[in-house]
């Protein structure tokens, strides 16, 4: 039994020398590079001429269907622009958020862009793009205000969504000794209003989403100091889709260096809020 | 000269072993609270540390809710026959009863040996019943005195909770039957309740499950009412509020009302009933959620209309207090408090309301 054993040592030792001989020139490597990075996803979306992005059509101003039932909003206008500079086309698949990963997982996407948050407990499946967008908690005060950073709060009515992630801050601030006195309010929009309109608090711990809509539809209102919370959503695919990641940030850089990320939020975020408001 | 340095370490590691300060139950604490039916789920079913137990069990209590619905898998105590592990679930039982805590008890989950090769552990074959039985005999004569609550099995008309089978009414009754008196048998003052039904509009001949109220009035005429003391119902709102009207065609927190018609069509009204499950969500994209505002204001006028308007309901214990770890779906959005034991708005503002 032990002879074969040696053998078989014997040459696998002969090979990897040989191999390792052969990719010590680096135009073998260059050769082998691009078998060792193929990347079947990005290869399937230029076959097909089509990249197929699952997202949840369920979340204005980022998705949601129009009255033919065609999903529209900011993720689906970013998925076309994306899709147009690689030459290929996009079909929307509707799919349940928390299904998202799953689906992804399964091949039935090639891509997930729905406000979906980074999460670094999937990153040994997935990876993510940069983010495109944050809607992570900020604070909002009036445009002109004095006040520039969390500490400035001291003393001043800060109002939150009630039940909120605004108002677990507020109320964990408030523990920590912060003299700050917290005002619920039920809604976003009223939120907005008390800042804004009766100005009945100095400021508001809100959600960015909320906060762009506002600022979109005109109102003054501003964000001031670090985020009390940061959610990033990011554009995911495939652990091995080295490629598409690839194509996907330098397109992604592309829109924002050119401004057109702006724009297209500046297009989806003048909705209701910022018009209710407006009147 | 080496073996005898190596048996003093030893012993010095033996010793230090009892030494070692370990979790205390602590003084026997009671629930002050102006709603005596007030209660939550809790998950303490993958909770490892001791002191998260404990933990958990104290804030319901802090936070004025008497009862808890707690899930022991029979998996879990007995995974082999015959040969129990009460390690955990003693914890668990001992911590709810020092903190002075109701424990309604959720009993299911077959081991492998209790049911047929490459079948899920929601399954369970009518000769294996008796097995099930066995189990929960031993359950209630263990916690004698400190549970007087189980509830058999969990919303058998899911096909998803019935093992991937078809739900059948008259298997779940059959389950009853055999169950029940094995219970009794063993401490007659423990209270048995059946049902957990999911609220479902699932229509007729759906792989998924059957509709709760055709369920539950099929277990009537299967004779189910001579095996339960007490009907668990399951009463989510999605998001409608706790005053939208009962209705067969809409799953809401009144649904509760058309289940216990039927508990009185059926000669059933001089039992009581128990919501073991409900509640709203606020989760920001899951289509059944609400605002974290609503939700908030529906959990107190829910646990408002248990005390004021049902007088047929001993308990409302809402889903879910708290999870050990993040779940990464919409389900940490019925959470009372975060896995950190930071409380969320909605945890104070029942407590306050429990204060009046």
């Amino acid at each position: 039994m032990r002879r074969p054993m040696v053998w078989v040592a014997g040459i696998a030792i002969i090979v990897g020398v040989a191999g390792a001989a052969w990719l010590a020139d680096n135009r073998q490597v260059e050769m082998l590079l691009p078998f060792l990075r193929r990347d079947a996803t990005w290869q399937a979306i230029q076959q097909r001429g089509v990249w197929r992005v699952g997202l949840d059509p369920s979340f204005p101003p980022f998705e949601m269907l129009d009255a033919e039932g065609t999903p529209i909003g900011f993720d689906v206008a970013l998925a076309q622009a994306l899709a147009e500079s690689w030459g290929v086309r996009v079909e929307i698949v509707a799919v349940g958020f928390d299904s998202l990963p799953d689906a992804l997982k399964a091949g039935r996407i090639d891509s997930i862009i729905s406000a979906y948050p980074f999460d670094e407990r999937l990153t040994q499946d997935f990876l993510f793009s940069a983010p495109y967008f944050d809607a992570g908690l900020r604070i909002g005060v009036h445009a002109g205000s004095t006040i520039r950073e969390l500490t400035d709060l001291s003393g001043l009515r800060v109002g939150v969504e009630w039940g909120s992630q605004g108002d677990l801050i507020g109320r964990r601030l408030q523990q920590d000794g912060m003299n700050i006195s917290v005002q619920p309010f039920d809604a976003p929009n009223e939120l907005i209003a008390a800042l804004i309109k009766s100005q009945s608090v100095d400021a508001i711990f809100v959600d960015n989403v909320s906060l762009r809509q506002a600022q979109v539809a005109g109102l003054p209102i501003s964000a001031v100091g670090e985020p009390l919370e940061s959610i990033p959503y990011v554009i995911v695919t495939p652990r091995r889709a080295h490629e598409l990641h690839r194509q996907v940030e330098a397109s992604l850089q592309q829109l924002i260096v050119s401004g057109e990320l702006a724009n297209m939020e500046t297009r989806w975020f003048g909705a209701e809020l910022g018009e209710e408001l407006s009147q | 000269m080496l073996f005898a340095a190596l048996a003093v370490i030893a012993l010095g590691v033996w010793s230090m072993r009892w030494e070692r300060p370990g979790v205390t139950l602590g003084p026997q604490q009671s629930v002050e609270t102006t709603n005596p039916k007030a209660g939550v789920h809790t998950r303490l079913t993958d909770e490892v540390e001791e002191w998260k137990i404990k933990r958990t069990l104290e804030m319901v209590r802090e936070m004025g809710a008497p009862w808890v619905v707690e899930y022991f898998p029979w998996a879990y105590v007995e995974s082999e026959p015959g040969r129990y592990n009460w390690t955990h679930s003693d914890q668990v039982i001992n911590h709810a009863h020092q903190q002075g805590l109701t424990v309604i008890a959720r009993l299911g989950f077959a081991p492998q040996w209790a049911r047929p090769k490459d079948t899920t552990p929601l399954y369970l074959d009518e000769e294996r019943f008796v097995d099930f039985g066995g189990f929960a005999a031993k359950f209630v004569e263990r916690y004698r005195g400190k549970v007087n609550y189980v509830i058999i099995w969990n919303e058998p008309n899911l096909a998803l909770e019935w093992g991937y089978a078809k739900p059948d009414a008259i298997k779940y009754t059959e389950m009853l039957r055999v169950v029940y008196p094995m219970i009794k048998a063993a401490a007659p003052e423990v209270q048995v309740l059946a049902g957990a039904l999911a609220p479902t509009l699932a229509p007729p001949g759906s792989e998924f499950g059957v509709n709760d109220l055709v369920f539950l009035q099929e277990m009537y005429n299967a004779g189910a009412a001579d095996y339960f003391d007490i009907l668990a119902i399951h009463s989510y709102g999605w998001h409608f509020d706790p005053d939208s009207p009962s209705d067969p065609e809409v799953v809401n927190f009144r649904r509760t009302e058309l289940l216990r018609a039927i508990m009185v069509e059926n000669g059933d009204g001089h039992k009581p009933a128990m919501i073991t499950e409900g509640g709203w969500n606020d989760h920001p994209r899951w289509t059944r959620a609400v605002r974290p505002a609503q939700r908030i204001a529906y959990t107190l006028r829910a646990y408002e209309i248990a005390l004021e308007e049902w007088d047929w309901l001993d308990a409302l214990c809402l889903w879910v207090f708290r999870f050990p770890w993040d779940q990464n779906s919409y389900q940490d959005y019925f959470t009372f408090v975060r896995t950190d034991f930071e409380p969320k708005p909605i945890y104070l503002e029942v407590q306050q309301s429990m204060r009046k």
